[in-house]
């Protein structure tokens, strides 16, 4: 199958190409990119791309689709659509399912359904049994069954020895450990522990459990060699141990979502306590957003990742303390990267190659590179319309936040898988 | 919540004094001046509610606050209904939501809504035309407290601007202490806070203005010197988390009230307390009762007062005279 791409800007962060030019795309490659001039004839599909940016697609670290257990919430066709149409062609999916994605036949049943998803599905399996963070979960079986990473599907393991050993022992497995920082005795509060907190009169949770988190995570991963992914550096302090500890050469990377590069907890201020606002880890100061901006800009944060985590009515209409923490985020992560981070080349690459090499991928424009593409108008602004939402949920915290970059077309191993008109 | 300009004419809801202007906060004194008389009378009843509904709604245990606002309603002649659910209702079943849209169906014009999380009063009063007031939401705010505070220090030094206000003790958990620190700055009162290291966080004098500055200070002596109000806020014992405190005998020593403290505060200094009173540990029996300087009994018939004024503003707004 053979689609021409006209007339496109093609931007790649990951080369430095930026220039209009037709990009052709054979059985699912990059075959060749400059000025073609087709024969009127010709079967090949063309789309027109004028006025357009295309880009490598965008890839996920983190999102939860909800299948197999809560598919009221989301299942694996409405999860790769939303992403999809955002832009997204390769997500990895979290293991916090019901039950847990957390044995080799949970696996291998996710990744033949996987198979025949217009977009590339990847499972992570659970680093502990039941992500209770005390036994480990039989990771070697679940990744020759065909698991991509491991995961504590969000929730802290605060047990230092059972993350040493988890770490000592998936150090040989080659596949990535994606934790998160924290220190759950300091995390009863609701919100981030500040000026706001204390404004609006609700429980904080402080930065030091962040920072405690991190340095566990970075000691040990120093330590043992393992192949860490840390998701969810949100505050100042915890990015300046990060950044302190990448120096020393721990061998992690890190992401944060994109929910963390636009918004403050202002936001929940300014809604009422609208628990939509409420997310895990909690949304941080105006401070520690810009610093999130800046170790995005020098490579203390890999990535950005959609953190997708849909909630229905029974989750969130609740008071803001009872609401489960969560958003959905795969349609609107690039929107609000571009706007948090205001450099739409930064957005793409902290969406794209970055998070795509942590799973051992590439995303580039280059002859002969796979055609994960995607197509964006990069100057229209739109409406966040939750209504729209090709999620089965509508828990976001930018209802009617007007936002930069209007996706217009998703490619996945060559194919159009959604087109916006 | 609706507007704040113009007066309380246009407001549906009273969820907490952030935010409130200082011209309402009078307005709302102002009123409730005039309700204070009706409870003097020996028939302490008018008809100004007549036929309108206010519905008690606590999840969260209270004596004088529900007796209050019971009162309040009974002596405007609204029909009341008071409902003490357990906070665990969510936990057994219904939501609050729930709770709420059913109360809703029964055309309630006021519903008085205390719960142990924060905001709580705010998703009601975004969701149903019915007004809201908001008796206490976790640790945010208790704003017809405050009200009744600001109305009792008013009453006894003529005025609110310029006071020296010292709140002490547990201002962490308290949502009392935070609706007085809105709506004392607001009113241009300074605002000294004391108390343990857990309950009193340097973080708290963000809550200030220029004008009506919130300073933290260590020991309680020191904000005695310079108070002209000390309130002492109770030990919140529900609340605490592990490690807030070493013992009630410390604390009594540390940052209680008792004679000695206050014969050095001199006479001048008032007393308040929003209640219940843990007597022997924020404060020693002998200063509870001191008549002279403790206006702990005050607050609590004026607190009948400013509830009477709110839910006149609320579902009234302005009209004649209300008090006849």
């Amino acid at each position: 199958m053979t689609l021409l791409l006209e007339g496109g800007r093609l931007l790649c962060p990951d080369t430095g190409l930026d220039r209009v030019a037709d990009l052709m795309v054979v059985d699912g490659r990059i075959d060749a990119i400059g000025a073609f001039d087709l024969d009127p004839s010709s079967d090949v599909r063309r789309v027109d791309c004028a006025g357009m940016v295309v880009a490598p697609s965008l890839v996920d670290l983190s999102a939860e689709l909800c299948d197999p257990g809560r598919t009221w919430l989301e299942d694996l066709e409405s999860g790769a659509a939303a992403a999809a149409a955002g832009g997204f062609s390769t997500v990895l999916m979290s293991p916090r399912t019901d039950p847990v994605v957390q044995d080799a036949a949970t696996v291998r049943e996710l990744v033949a359904r996987s198979s025949a998803s217009p977009i590339d599905l990847r499972v992570a399996g659970a680093l502990t049994v039941d992500l209770a963070g005390h036994q480990l979960a039989e990771v070697g079986l679940m990744i020759e069954a065909g698991a991509a990473a491991l995961s504590d599907g969000g929730r802290v393991i605060s047990d230092s020895m059972v993350v040493r050993h988890a770490m000592l022992y998936a150090a040989r497995l080659g596949r990535p450990l994606l934790l998160r920082p924290g220190e759950p005795v300091l995390e009863g509060g609701v919100m981030h522990e500040g000026a706001v907190s204390t404004l609006i009169g609700m429980r904080g949770v402080p930065a030091s459990a962040e920072v405690i988190g991190v340095a566990r995570l970075t000691a040990l991963a120093l330590e043992t060699g393992a192949p860490v992914h840390i998701t969810g550096v949100t505050t100042a302090q915890g990015l300046a141990l990060l950044r302190h500890a990448r120096a020393q050469g721990a061998p992690v990377t890190a992401s944060v979502s994109a929910h963390h590069a636009l918004l403050t907890d202002q936001a929940i201020a300014d809604s009422g306590y609208d628990p939509s606002t409420r997310l895990s880890p909690p949304l941080r100061s105006e401070a520690d957003r810009r610093a999130v901006v800046e170790a995005l800009r020098d490579g203390t944060l890999d990535a950005l990742h959609s953190a997708h985590a849909p909630r229905n009515r029974v989750d969130k209409e609740l008071e803001f303390a009872l609401a489960t923490p969560g958003a959905v985020g795969l349609e609107t992560a690039l929107s609000e990267a571009v706007e948090g981070l205001g450099d739409l080349g930064l957005a793409l690459a902290v969406l794209s190659a970055r998070p795509a090499r942590v799973l051992g991928l590439e995303r580039r424009i280059a002859a002969g590179s796979p055609a994960e593409l995607v197509i964006l108008d990069a100057s229209a602004r739109t409406t966040a319309t939750p209504e729209r939402f090709f999620s089965k949920c509508r828990n976001t915290p930018i209802a009617g936040l007007e936002l930069p970059v209007v996706v217009q077309g998703t490619l996945s191993e060559g194919r159009l898988v959604y087109a916006r008109s | 919540m609706s507007g704040t300009a113009g007066g309380i004419t246009k407001r549906k809801d009273l969820l907490g004094l952030r935010g409130v202007a200082a011209d309402e906060i009078t307005h709302i004194l102002d009123t409730a001046e005039k309700f204070r008389a009706v409870s003097e009378r020996r028939i302490k009843k008018v008809p100004t509610l007549r036929g309108r509904t206010v519905v008690n709604l606590f999840f969260e245990a209270s004596t004088r606050t529900k007796t209050s606002f019971d009162l309040a309603a009974k002596r405007l002649s609204a029909d009341g209904v008071s409902i003490s659910a357990s906070t665990s209702a969510a936990k057994k079943g219904e939501t609050l939501m729930d709770t709420a849209r059913n109360i809703n169906a029964m055309a309630p014009d006021l519903v008085v809504i205390r719960h142990s999380y924060a905001g709580a009063a705010h998703m009601l009063a975004r969701a149903f035309p019915f007004s809201v007031i908001n008796a206490g939401d976790g640790i945010n705010e208790h704003p017809t407290q405050a009200l009744l505070d600001m109305l009792t220090m008013r009453r006894r030094f003529g005025r609110l601007e310029g006071l020296t206000v010292a709140i002490v003790g547990d201002v962490y958990h308290s949502r009392v202490a935070r609706s007085n620190l809105h709506g004392l700055t607001t009113m241009g009162a300074r605002v000294l806070l004391a108390g343990p290291g857990t309950m009193c966080r340097d973080g708290m004098a963000s809550l200030g203005t220029p004008d009506a500055p919130v300073e933290v200070r260590h020991s309680i002596d020191e904000v005695l010197e310079e108070a002209d109000v000390v309130m002492m806020l109770r030990i919140q014992r529900e609340r605490l988390a592990p490690a807030m405190l070493a013992s009630s005998r410390e604390y009594s020593r540390l940052y209680g009230l008792d004679m000695d403290r206050l014969k050095r505060a001199g006479e001048g200094t008032l007393v308040m307390h929003p209640g219940p009173i843990n007597r022997g540990v924020e404060m020693s029996p002998d200063v509870a009762d001191h008549h002279s300087q403790s206006a702990i009994m005050e607050q609590v018939t004026n607190g009948v007062a400013v509830r009477m004024a709110l839910m006149y503003l609320l579902l009234e707004g302005e009209s004649d005279d209300a008090t006849a």
